[in-house]
């Protein structure tokens, strides 16, 4: 148990900024035990919206149990903010570490590891009838041991309204600051019509990942939000870039080259180079057809989180497998007891801004 | 200024080559563009978007025609044809769609939101047209005073205003809802819902009024035209252009004016009171519109306004029939009680026996869905078409005779009609559809 009083908790050092400067996540010490959690620091006063989503947020993680949704340890009102402790995933988001340490994607082993986990996250989320609505790499925490954890349950949504089952959800999940969250969207949930959508959105989200994961980037990003959706809704999929789908660097016309760079998402500089990686490497054909399966335009081909869990493509994984070793560039995010500047920056915080150096929404 | 200056003309319109002077021929072949349909160069910067009047456009096209002041011959062939399509013109941040609605203020039509990609509906207000509409500028005023407040999840939520001074046009984005109450009854055998789904309504439209008169706002004119449906079949309570917010520092909820429809007017009302409660208005509306919704009738009817106000204002109304059972016929008798007074409160309906237990769906009735739009019973984005025509069909939006009887493998030389010319048309975007799909090397077509 936790106790949910801020003079048990030394903050250690701040990870993150997140959900558009509304809250800061924390490396804290719990005293009694010694223990290294994460504290989320929301400023509630700044947005009466959003009280209503970590509200939902706390409520839905309480209702959860599962070894692959981050838990929800405690939660207490401390002057006028509202602090959210959950276990401390040392190695980040898999969006951190892609972003610090694995530019042009993931080893296929270590994809597998994740994907595996978080299907066995969405299995149970759906068996509890919620669909997650926000599965991307920046929701996919990696703790100590290696154990992959999803979080960003504030976007959830329950099937069950008003005491009934429904069979679908028409609604988009709440905004978030900047949209983003849209592109990891399947086209049924955008395209908003009476035939809803359900977990099988939640499916496709999983193919959008598996393209994350395994280039780096991620897809649709770099292109205008209303080009993505209509991108979506005409069947276009995103695919795992390899020598067996990469194009040949002769193309014909310079409109090609930029939706090139775009969909690697590196910048000029860097597009030889990225473009070197991706012709050079191959991934198995079971792994470009379980991110063909997902990403299926009709979600009544999509197979479900449990169907895709048999997929073949997860018979690679073997039990000695261990994820930080199969991504040894990753380093874990050091608490350092010794770093007072967090603490300083707490008396600070309020005037200061803090530079946004990793994405790590719960 | 040069009206020419608002419009950007694209670069496949002007056709500059002096070679091509004939073919803007093709400005009088192609239909001629609505002002709805006409053509600002989408872009989502609110400002950069150009408005035009009806007159500068007409001024445009009168200069346009100048240039063709005498005749060249022209070979049928050559005739460059540009294909009807949707063209994209924003709003702010919004996509406009097609009209879903017309009403005697102006049009409502669907649009999108290029950010959050969320469906909305926009009210397109004409000045010219409210001005002739009795109270319409207060009323349209009080409605947005109201809605700003107002936030519930059974009451319409009217997300942005926007204002054009130039065109005199008011915007008003809304909630995007799927139907009307009203034009699902008249399109249900009996113009009737079967209890259960009235029952769905109707507990939702308490929860909405409840809200209403607990904020100190009175709606005064709750009838089946002003219930909407969203597509998770949520109720949305709307028009508040004659809905009263209550004095707060009174204990009554004595209300002056009533402006609502006709036939669901309390008898204070028809009979002129001076004043009435106001809330008990509300419930006499929702009463009717309850009966309305179980029996396809009214509880009172008239040959005309005098009439039926006539017969709200001296008689009783028709006793609910027989067949609805004896709970929801004594609901209804409660809540249409000449005398205010003896009208129940949201919060007795709420208890009342038909209430709190949901009536089942009897044998061979079925739930009325929606009523389908165009054919479209999916109620699908309407935006979507605007979109393709602003992302991919900007690079062909010429083409000639030839080019369609090619593809259409027809050797004849026979003139095509305007139908064939317009499928003809869409095989093309098909066919560019997949050709342009191929080019995307990380997307694939399914």
């Amino acid at each position: 148990m936790f106790n949910p009083d801020i003079n048990d908790y030394q903050l250690t050092s701040i990870i993150t900024e997140c959900c558009g400067g509304v809250a800061v996540v924390y490396s804290a010490l719990y005293k009694p035990s010694n223990q290294n959690v994460a504290i989320k620091r929301y400023f509630v006063d700044k947005t009466r919206e959003n009280a209503n989503l970590i509200q939902q947020d706390i409520l839905t993680r309480k209702a959860l149990q599962h070894p692959n949704i981050l838990p929800y340890l405690t939660s207490f009102v401390h002057g006028r903010e509202l602090y959210v402790v959950s276990p401390l995933m040392t190695f980040g988001s898999c969006r951190d570490i892609l972003d610090r340490y694995y530019h042009e994607g993931l080893p296929e082993l270590a994809c597998a590891i994740v994907l595996r986990d978080v299907l066995l996250a969405l299995q149970y989320l759906h068996k509890q009838l919620y669909i997650h609505r926000s599965v991307r790499a920046s929701h996919v925490l990696v703790g100590a041991n290696g154990s992959v954890r999803l979080s960003g349950l504030r976007s959830a949504a329950s099937m069950m309204v008003r005491g009934r089952r429904q069979k679908q959800l028409h609604n988009l999940p709440p905004p978030d600051h900047d949209n983003v969250n849209l592109v990891w969207l399947s086209p049924e949930l955008l395209e908003q019509n009476l035939k809803g959508y359900d977990e099988r959105s939640d499916v496709y989200s999983v193919g959008v990942l598996c393209c994350e994961l395994a280039n780096g980037a991620v897809p649709f990003a770099e292109l205008p939000t209303t080009l993505m959706f209509t991108e979506k809704q005409r069947g276009a999929r995103p695919q795992l870039l390899d020598c067996t789908t990469f194009p040949e660097p002769c193309l014909h016309d310079g409109d090609m080259k930029s939706i090139y760079n775009t969909d690697s998402g590196v910048g000029d500089s860097e597009a030889p180079r990225a473009r070197q990686l991706y012709g050079a490497r191959k991934f198995s054909d079971t792994f470009h057809h379980l991110s063909d399966l997902a990403l299926q335009r009709d979600p009544e081909k999509r197979p479900t989180a449990s169907q895709l869990l048999n997929h073949s493509f997860f018979k690679q994984i073997r039990k000695t497998d261990y994820l930080p070793g199969l991504i040894s560039r990753i380093k874990p995010i050091k608490p350092d007891p010794n770093d007072m500047s967090a603490m300083l920056l707490q008396q600070k915080l309020s005037e200061m801004d803090i530079e946004k150096t990793t994405e790590w929404d719960f | 200024m040069d009206p020419r200056m608002c419009r950007k003309i694209s670069s496949s319109e002007s056709l500059p080559d002096a070679d091509n002077v004939e073919y803007e021929v093709s400005n009088i072949i192609a239909p001629q563009e609505s002002e709805e349909n006409f053509l600002i160069e989408g872009s989502p910067e609110p400002n950069s978007v150009t408005w035009l009047d009806d007159d500068q456009i007409d001024e445009l096209d009168l200069n346009l025609d100048q240039t063709n002041l005498f005749f060249h011959r022209v070979d049928s062939a050559d005739i460059i044809y540009r294909s009807k399509k949707k063209k994209c013109k924003m709003v702010g941040k919004y996509v406009m769609g097609d009209v879903l609605g017309e009403g005697s203020y102006g049009k409502v039509k669907e649009m999108l939101d290029s950010e959050s990609l969320c469906r909305r509906a926009v009210k397109i207000l004409k000045k010219r047209k409210l001005r002739r509409i009795p109270n319409g500028e207060q009323n349209v005023q009080r409605e947005i005073q109201l809605l700003r407040i107002l936030r519930h999840k059974n009451v319409i939520e009217l997300v942005d205003v926007m204002y054009n001074d130039e065109k005199q046009k008011m915007y008003l984005v809304m909630e995007f809802c799927v139907g009307v109450l009203q034009d699902m009854l008249e399109s249900s055998p009996g113009k009737k819902f079967p209890q259960r789904q009235a029952h769905d309504y109707f507990t939702q439209l308490l929860d909405g009024l409840e809200y209403l008169h607990g904020q100190g706002v009175v709606h005064k004119d709750i009838k089946p035209g002003n219930l909407l449906l969203t597509l998770d079949q949520t109720l949305k309570i709307t028009d508040f252009g004659v809905a009263e917010e209550l004095n707060m520092f009174s204990p009554e909820d004595t209300c002056y004016t009533g402006q609502g429809s006709p036939a669901f007017q309390p008898p204070e009302i028809a009979n002129g009171a001076e004043q009435f409660s106001g809330i008990k208005v509300d419930i006499w509306s929702s009463g009717v519109t309850l009966y309305n919704m179980t029996t396809g009738r009214y509880p009172f009817e008239g040959d005309n306004v005098y009439r039926l106000l006539e017969a709200i204002g001296r008689g009783e109304p028709a006793p609910p029939p027989a067949s609805l059972g004896p709970t929801l016929g004594a609901l209804l008798t409660h809540m249409l009680k000449r005398d205010p007074d003896l009208r129940p409160t949201v919060q007795q309906i709420r208890r009342h026996a038909w209430v709190q237990a949901q009536p089942p769906l009897e044998a061979g009735e079925r739930l009325v869905s929606p009523r389908s739009r165009r054919s479209d019973e999916l109620h699908n984005s309407t935006v979507i078409p605007y979109l393709v025509e602003r992302h991919y069909a900007s690079a062909q939006e010429y083409f000639t005779e030839r080019d369609l009887r090619h593809e259409l493998g027809d050797g004849g030389s026979r003139t095509l009609s305007t139908a064939e010319l317009s499928d003809a048309e869409s095989s093309r975007r098909k066919h560019r559809w997949h050709s342009s799909c191929g080019r995307l090397p990380s997307c694939r077509l399914t």
